[in-house]
């Protein structure tokens, strides 16, 4: 069993998303004897060290051969294994799209591919590790559930769900370490149902991943201006939660926020479920816009992204006064 | 609690080992004191200390002497 005191939570934060997918491993063979590890030359950086020494039957380093790494994930799914697949996000959605395509999505093989570092938090390495397109190639998948955990403790929820269920998964994990604490005790996380974390009359702030603390902090500083803001964690991306779509159109405006290209990630989601309605409010989707940044630090590039809490508070807050 | 029973404490707690062997401590001399261990470690040290070590400290942090004058950059004194 998972302790989710507040020192464990605070350690998972500190290790970040990667080491506690790595903590939440150790727990897995437990729940289900079939889970295998497969990873692609990040066994220490997938945080399955641990997982590697008590288990060293059930992990299997592919080297940097990323699309190999998914075929032979599609093996162990077809012979009722539930392999984990674990390498940078970008190498894991683009470099192994074909892969993805027959494995995950034709042949609908329970493989549940992690993604580490989505978005830009391994911008030191340059725009070939950043991975700011890798929802939108797989939301166009057939088939794949794709989980966003919003810190590290929903990391470990999502990863057990990840287990527990018999579908293909894309798990996409965010931040750096010491990753900031949303959920500060043990909650339920249920695959396809959003957690609202704020209640609030004038904006609805839907989130993913690492935007969802930044998004509460936003609207903290909303708050201050004389705007009521909730804010939405939208865990699961696919299959979008469509009662949790439908409860914000009662406010005056929707925003989402993600650490990704605005073009294909969550706020495509949200306009295309909202796209057939007579009457909704206006959409605002934050994310990443325009061409690759260069490589820099993972705080700057959040700011020069205009993700950082005072960025999308400010930016919510022209649009809220220009247009309702 | 004295600062240097509460450091104690953090090791012993950390790593799940008596007072004697935490003072004699040092990084990856046994195996819970690992790269998960380490953040554990550094856990239980701002939980008792009421602190957040800057990254340049955490990597520092290196056997249980080390870590005494790493803390006494944060005003902490044994």
């Amino acid at each position: 069993m998972i302790d989710y005191s507040p020192m464990n939570i605070k350690i998972w934060s500190r290790l970040g998303s990667c080491g506690a997918f790595g903590q939440a491993a150790l727990f897995l063979p437990e729940i289900n004897d079939k889970v295998v590890m497969l990873t692609a030359d990040l066994c220490t950086f997938s945080g399955l060290d641990r997982f590697k020494l008590k288990y060293p039957d059930y992990l299997f380093n592919f080297g940097i051969a990323e699309q190999n790494m998914v075929g032979v994930a599609g093996g162990f799914a077809k012979e009722g294994f539930v392999p984990f697949a674990t390498t940078y996000a970008t190498f894991a959605s683009m470099r192994c799209a074909d892969q993805i395509k027959v494995n995950m999505g034709y042949m609908n093989l329970p493989i549940k591919l992690v993604g580490l570092t989505a978005g830009l938090s391994v911008g030191v390495l340059g725009a070939t590790h950043m991975s700011l397109e890798d929802v939108a190639v797989m939301r166009s998948v057939p088939n794949v559930v794709i989980l966003s955990p919003a810190d590290c403790t929903a990391t470990i929820k999502a990863t057990i769900a990840a287990a527990q269920i018999d579908a293909p998964v894309y798990l996409r994990l965010s931040g750096t370490m010491n990753n900031p604490i949303v959920y500060k005790e043990d909650f339920d996380f249920e695959i396809g149902k959003a957690i609202t974390l704020k209640e609030g009359k004038d904006v609805a702030i839907i989130a993913i991943g690492s935007m969802v603390y930044n998004s509460l902090k936003a609207a903290e500083i909303l708050e201050q201006n004389g705007v009521s803001a909730k804010v939405v964690d939208m865990h699961t991306i696919k299959p979008l939660d469509k009662e949790a779509i439908q409860d914000v159109l009662k406010n005056k405006l929707i925003v989402t926020v993600e650490e990704h290209s605005i073009v294909g990630g969550l706020g495509s989601a949200v306009a295309e479920e909202l796209a057939l309605l007579k009457q909704r409010p206006p959409h605002l989707i934050i994310g990443v816009n325009g061409a690759y940044p260069h490589a820099a630090s993972y705080p700057y590039l959040l700011d020069q992204a205009g993700l950082t809490p005072e960025k999308i508070a400010s930016k919510i807050e022209n649009t809220y006064k220009e247009i309702c | 609690m004295s600062n240097m029973e509460k450091y104690t404490k953090a090791f012993c707690q950390a790593f799940e080992i008596d007072e004697e062997t935490a003072k004699k401590l040092k990084f990856q001399d046994i195996p819970a004191w690992d790269s998960v261990g380490h953040m554990g470690l550094v856990a239980q040290l701002e939980e008792a200390f009421d602190i957040m070590l800057e990254p340049d400290d955490i990597v520092d942090l290196s056997s249980f002497e080390k870590g005494q004058e790493i803390l006494a950059k944060y005003d902490i004194t044994f």
